[in-house]
């Protein structure tokens, strides 16, 4: 067993660039609505605490929603609120 | 007295798929006593632990059917206030039926808490957080008994981010009069997947995973059919069994991000592990290399996997040092992995885990659950035959190992 220790060692999903941030929340707000949830507080739970266990693995919502980098996620939301509302 | 036989040196391969949390099961079957109507938990997992607490359910007058793997709760009709003695002293989750019975039922009584010899565990945040919501609490001869007329939310300050605590008081507030808020809250998985149930139910918690917590109570709660979160200290005991044992395992039903420190520490001692879409993959090559490990309250390192993590140092090509900072009397393991050939000095709350090349069987036992999973995982790496003893600490957590690890090619069986 080796590692360079002197390297920063991050463990991640590989996230998609071309994934379409709106088409995600999209499927990942029906999934938690189909199972019950309420989803906008499930979405903020998430966004707040970066914990997947707030978002069903129903309709793979789960894997989706980790594609998204949270930072970019709210960046996308803050911006969409501001320029288009 | 059961325990299991280990014949080691076999490399693990294939694909096991890790069970439902037994520490978020058990405050969710806890809380369904929060509601007059049925409660279904799927994918329940089959353990010791779990039937103790379907049983203080039942001593409350709680209706319990179980089909395979799901656990149908009707409490519709509660007839009692009191958990018995019995029941308590062998489950300290036990203490988790508190909360809910006195937002329920207005009062609640409870014997102090038993589970694992780990270290003492008090249950003052509890009562500090139940007298906080209005509850008048006395404390008798090995007892605990609450009651109150209305339970009212507060702001409630944790001074240590206790799990239980947490969990206790957000049942107990979904049904107060008004808001709690929860400073210092833990921020363990379980705890979202608890207010994931109880939002289902119709709570209105928010925050859920971070420090601060927000409970807006609700007159009712409704029932619903709820699968609780994979167990991430099973995953985590799996890979080390991957890596302990140089193998190659795929772990199904896993949340990866529940298991960052543990995949961090592998990774740092030369395993390899793979995100995939469906799973983890474990790859152990060799003996590892030496790391310092502190177990923290999440996200740190899991006190619960520190006894596992100590059996693959002790194979390190080098000198690691461990910190247990959660419990005081977590290394009860170590005198029995020093059975097997292990070098691993304790001062304090330090081990200092000298890296031998090979540990050899032995005749072991588990002193608590985490500590027979640590000597199961050197039985596997060990020469020769190792037999661990006290199987029934080990089954209050891990649903069919010797099943799950015989499917992965280890020569392991349970004996009598």
């Amino acid at each position: 067993m080796g590692q360079n220790f002197q390297e920063t060692m991050r463990f991640n999903v590989e996230k998609d660039k071309a994934i379409n941030t709106r088409e995600v929340l999209q499927t990942v707000y029906e999934a938690l609505k189909q199972k019950g949830y309420n989803p906008v507080s499930q979405i903020v739970g998430y966004l707040l605490s970066g914990d997947p266990a707030y978002i069903t693995s129903f309709n793979n919502a789960r894997n989706l929603i980790r594609k998204l980098e949270r930072d970019e996620l709210l960046e996308e939301l803050l911006k969409y609120y501001i320029e288009e509302s | 007295m059961s325990g299991y036989i280990i014949e080691g040196g076999r490399k693990l391969s294939g694909t096991v798929k890790i069970s439902s949390a037994k520490n978020a099961v058990l405050p969710v079957i806890a809380a369904s006593l929060l509601t007059e109507a049925e409660c279904v938990i799927e994918d329940a997992p089959e353990l010791e632990d779990v039937r103790v607490m379907k049983e203080v359910l039942i001593s409350l007058g709680a209706k319990i059917t179980c089909d395979e793997n799901s656990i149908k709760i009707n409490a519709s009709h509660i007839d009692s206030y009191e958990a018995p003695y019995d029941l308590v002293r062998k489950m300290r989750a036990s203490f988790l039926v508190m909360g809910p019975l006195l937002a329920r039922q207005g009062k609640a009584r409870i014997s102090m808490p038993g589970g694992c010899a780990i270290g003492s565990r008090p249950i003052d945040l509890h009562l500090k957080g139940f007298a906080s919501l209005g509850a008048e609490i006395e404390l008798g001869h090995g007892f605990v008994e609450a009651r109150c007329e209305k339970l009212r939310g507060a702001t409630i300050y944790l001074d240590f981010p206790s799990v239980g605590a947490t969990e206790n008081i957000m049942m107990a507030a979904s049904l107060a009069e008004g808001q709690t808020i929860l400073e210092n809250a833990a921020k363990e998985p379980e705890i979202i997947d608890l207010a994931n149930f109880l939002n289902s139910m119709g709570a209105h918690i928010r925050g859920a995973g971070t420090d601060l917590i927000k409970i807006e109570g609700v007159s009712r709660l409704k029932g619903i059919s709820y699968t609780v979160i994979p167990d991430r200290i099973e995953a985590g005991t799996f890979l080390v069994a991957g890596a302990i044992t140089g193998g190659e395992i795929i772990l199904e039903n896993v949340v990866s991000e529940h298991l960052k420190p543990v995949i961090a520490k592998l990774i740092e001692c030369g395993a390899r592990i793979v995100e995939e879409p469906d799973g983890l993959r474990v790859i152990g090559d060799g003996r590892p290399l030496p790391s310092d490990v502190k177990t923290l309250p999440y996200p740190g390192f899991p006190t619960d996997m520190q006894a596992q993590i100590m059996a693959f140092l002790s194979l390190a090509k080098g000198t690691s040092m461990i910190i247990e900072t959660v419990f005081e009397n977590r290394f009860m393991h170590v005198e029995e992995l020093k059975r097997m050939g292990a070098r691993i000095k304790i001062e304090g709350r330090s081990a200092v885990v000298e890296g031998v090349e090979k540990l050899s069987g032995a005749p072991v036992k588990a002193t608590d659950l985490r500590a027979g999973a640590a000597l199961i995982l050197a039985g596997l790496a060990a020469e020769g035959t190792t037999t661990v003893m006290n199987a029934h600490h080990v089954e209050r957590g891990y649903v069919d190992i010797v099943g799950k690890l015989s499917s992965l090619g280890a020569a392991i069986k349970k004996c009598d």
